[in-house]
């Protein structure tokens, strides 16, 4: 081997150990960039017995990039559905009971509670049925339990609302999403068929797959020529190529029975259908707006039904007269809902007016009957301590009454337990929704932490690295400075 | 967590003790709510479906609560109805007495209609006996008394019934000079016809009381009603009123003493049969207090176990709360100083410097 050899050897050795530095550096350049994937650089004996790069490849791990992907479109959903249902479990929440100065406790917030708190009061009238001060308490009890149907149909529908702008922000999220992927996708593409580094490029398209996951649940497939295409989880394609548009008609206000729009993909719906997406914020913030809140709210429209129904007066006089709601009503009704059309009661139910002093009416008519005129008078002879109407009002929450199947609790219980039954409903959705939450958070976190101990760089291991090449190359130029002595000597005997 | 040793990204060494903090702290925060309430932090989230039941439970606590107040109103209206019967009762007592040791003689017809005053007058005052604003005596009709003061100064429809009664009889009043030719037997005829009929049915509702002959009645346990009162509509009251009234309306007058004997021997047989409805009237209401108190009781019972039910799913457990604190707060510390330390194990602190 001639010495001029040896100057090539050491020429591709410096080459090389640059390129390794460049890398090295780059690595430790990104050690806290969430999603970098390090790079190795492979080395080859070339002719000459020298060192070449080969490629420098990109530590990649698809499959624990997927599971990053799924979980967080599960946890997104699922602190969707959490977030919503705490919003509306404050309207149920009876944590904060308190102890009236008479030594009863008065339940928190909830309807059922508010339905307790009532049956109390009417208990305490018709003990004292001649106080005017009993029959205002079981007046007062009457408006809390009504203005507390009243919140509870404001909150769902304000959830409703709210998801309703969250699904509008996730498609917009989700349609930028797409236009920065094609772009990355692109330069993957156009930089494969140049041989260019793509790895930069791959990072951002990796990134912004997770980043549309938080969003919706993805999956992808990756085409011979380097190009990836998402699809949603329910097998809709979002991307191949170009980006589908996703579309979004944002209903502003919600009543009872107001159902919102549909996402679409590229014209194909995928919310609010058999095959709607799974997972990502946008499910979550659908399942809430069409799914949980409407039967939330059809449970406090049967509850509020079911008030209406209990409470109502029938004729104790007269003919042709038909019962009619009595210490609760909506306003203008002129005869008792029916359970299948109980759509907006509890928005509207009040207490009658008829009975509420502040509002010119009487609270010794629920004592007295006759909220609905003459012919509903039960107490026909006046007298101060007539108490037969009273007890039925107090019986009438605990008898058994039909509801409506649709609503999810069943079609026969007494008031009392079908408003218990709704708490439980949603708390029970409230736990799991939050546990689920907690869980899927867990594993995002450890699905992260799985790929970036898969792919991301360790300090340490690029120091050691860094040391080596140090070494490498004061070895050359050691080697350098000897060929060059060598050639030097040959030169002088020469 | 476990995962494949070997290679280790710095940037997981470095957050590997951001969530577990942030864990502890979040649960340090509740732990710590709880420690003072005594309660779990988020009582709906803890129970979930149980939620329901443990309103159920909460509302029973209430409706017991509610039901055991409402029974002390009852329980001092029946104790305040027992109290003026036996007012009623004494005072018969004392007309009976004084009754029996009295003998017809020319002096002592003022004597009887002194009686009969006296007598009267504490039977409408123990008549409209109240408890709060509620006349113990009026059935459902509590509001108004139920018995009218016969001697009002403006002549009361007793009166006038019992002075147009007699004028119908005898065409002349007690106190009229005509009077003293009314025989004993004619005397008695009249108390026991028409005198007897102003002291029953119509008459008495529309004369003398005011009170309803439906009693009050209340929920006095869970779905247990029970009649809380008596009216001044039953024999009782009837039979002592007629035995006193007519005591009053015709000792003293211008009757003969055989009449006068004939109204004495009616009115002590009225005063028995009074007596002895009375004693029926007390007996029922003692039982209607017994069932109140008895109820009280087992609602007492009751609500403690209830309570106690509540609490075990209420209350969280204080001592494993505090030492759950202890535990949280230890790991925290344990998480930073391992945080401070894992900034050292850095290969750059200790390479020499080029």
């Amino acid at each position: 081997m001639s010495l001029s050899a040896a100057f090539n050897i050491i020429s591709s050795s410096f080459a090389a150990n640059s390129a390794q530095t460049a890398v090295v550096s780059n690595n430790i350049a990104n050690v806290n960039t969430s999603g970098y994937s390090r790079e190795v650089v492979n080395l080859v004996t070339n002719l000459d017995g020298g060192v070449d790069v080969a490629s420098v490849t990109r530590i990649a791990n698809a499959a624990l990039a997927e599971q990053v992907a799924t979980s967080t479109a599960e946890a997104a959903a699922q602190q969707a559905i959490a977030n919503g249902l705490a919003t509306l479990a404050i309207t149920v929440d009876d944590s904060s009971s308190t102890t009236s100065s008479s030594g009863t406790d008065q339940n928190g917030a909830s309807p059922s509670a508010m339905l307790a708190n009532l049956e109390s009061a009417l208990t305490t009238y018709q003990d004292s049925p001649t106080s005017s001060s009993a029959a205002d308490a079981a007046v007062t009890a009457a408006q809390d339990l009504a203005q507390s149907l009243n919140a509870g149909a404001a909150a769902v529908n304000q959830v409703r609302e709210q998801a309703d702008q969250d699904m509008a922000s996730s498609v917009s999220t989700i349609n930028s999403l797409l236009a920065q992927f094609q772009t990355a996708n692109d330069a993957v593409v156009s930089g494969l068929g140049s041989g260019a580094d793509v790895a930069t490029a791959e990072d951002t398209r990796d990134s912004l797959v997770t980043q549309l996951a938080k969003q919706i649940g993805v999956t992808t497939t990756t085409a011979s020529n380097g190009s990836m295409s998402i699809y949603a989880d329910n097998g809709v394609l979002m991307f191949q190529d170009t980006p589908q548009t996703v579309s979004f008609t944002q209903t502003s206000t919600y009543a009872d029975g107001v159902s919102g729009s549909a996402v679409t993909v590229g014209g194909v719906p995928i919310t609010g259908t058999s095959s709607a997406i799974q997972s990502g914020a946008l499910a979550g913030y659908a399942a809430l707006r069409d799914t949980i809140a409407p039967q939330y709210e059809a449970q406090l429209d049967q509850i509020a039904g079911g008030l209406i129904n209990a409470f109502a007066e029938t004729p104790q006089s007269g003919s042709g007269n038909s019962s009619m709601p009595g210490l609760f009503a909506t306003q203008g009704a002129t005869s008792l809902p029916s359970t299948s059309d109980a759509t907006g009661l509890a928005a509207a139910i009040e207490v009658n007016p008829a009975v509420v002093p502040s509002q010119g009416g009487n609270a010794a008519l629920l004592r007295d009957g006759g909220i609905n005129g003459a012919d509903y008078v039960y107490n026909t002879t006046g007298a101060s301590s007539y108490t037969t109407r009273l007890q039925q009002m107090v019986s009438a929450t605990g008898s058994t009454q039909s509801f409506d199947a649709s609503a999810g609790l069943g079609t026969s219980a007494s008031l009392t337990d079908y408003a218990n039954a709704s708490v439980s409903w949603l708390q029970a959705r409230n736990q799991q929704a939050s546990n689920a939450s907690d869980y899927q958070n867990a594993l995002v976190s450890q699905a992260t932490s799985a790929l970036s101990n898969a792919t991301g760089v360790n300090l340490d291991s690029e120091m050691t690295n860094m040391l080596n090449l140090e070494n490498t190359y004061a070895s050359t130029a050691k080697l350098l400075t000897t060929i060059h002595s060598m050639f030097s000597a040959l030169l002088e005997a020469a | 967590m476990t995962m494949s040793a070997s290679f280790v990204s710095t940037q997981y060494l470095a957050s590997s003790l951001v969530l577990p903090v942030q864990q502890a702290q979040a649960q340090l925060a509740t732990a710590t709510t709880e420690e003072s309430t005594g309660q779990y932090a988020d009582l709906g989230l803890q129970l979930g479906d149980q939620s329901g039941y443990e309103l159920s439970l909460k509302e029973q606590v209430q409706q017991l609560q509610t039901l055991t107040t409402g029974d002390s109103v009852v329980a001092t209206n029946l104790s305040t109805a027992q109290s003026a019967l036996s007012s009623i009762s004494s005072s018969a007592q004392t007309t009976a007495q004084d009754l029996a040791t009295w003998t017809a003689s020319a002096n002592s017809d003022a004597e009887l209609h002194t009686m009969g005053q006296t007598a009267l007058q504490e039977l409408i005052s123990s008549a409209n006996a109240t408890s709060g604003d509620v006349y113990v005596f009026g059935g459902i009709n509590s509001s108004t008394a139920p018995l009218a003061d016969y001697f009002s100064s403006s002549t009361s429809a007793a009166k006038t019934a019992v002075d147009q009664a007699f004028q119908t009889a005898f065409g002349c009043l007690p106190t009229d000079a005509a009077a003293a030719n009314i025989t004993a037997s004619q005397m008695q005829s009249f108390l026991d016809g028409p005198f007897a009929a102003l002291f029953s049915g119509g008459n008495w509702t529309t004369d003398w009381s005011s009170a309803s002959s439906t009693n009050t009645s209340a929920e006095i346990a869970p779905g247990e009603t029970a009649t809380t009162s008596t009216n001044a509509n039953t024999p009782a009251f009837q039979n002592l009123a007629e035995a006193y009234t007519m005591l009053a309306a015709f000792g003293g007058s211008q009757l003969s003493s055989s009449a006068q004997q004939a109204v004495a021997s009616a009115a002590t047989s009225l005063v028995t049969k009074g007596q002895s409805a009375l004693t029926d009237t007390q007996a029922a209401l003692g039982a209607t207090q017994s069932r109140v108190s008895d109820a009280k009781s087992a609602m007492s019972a009751q609500l403690t176990l209830i309570q106690q039910q509540v609490d075990g799913r209420d209350d969280v457990d204080q001592n494993a709360t505090a030492a759950k604190i202890t535990a949280l707060t230890d790991q925290i510390q344990m998480a930073y100083e391992l945080t401070a330390r894992l900034q050292q194990l850095n290969l750059a602190q200790y390479l020499p410097v080029a």
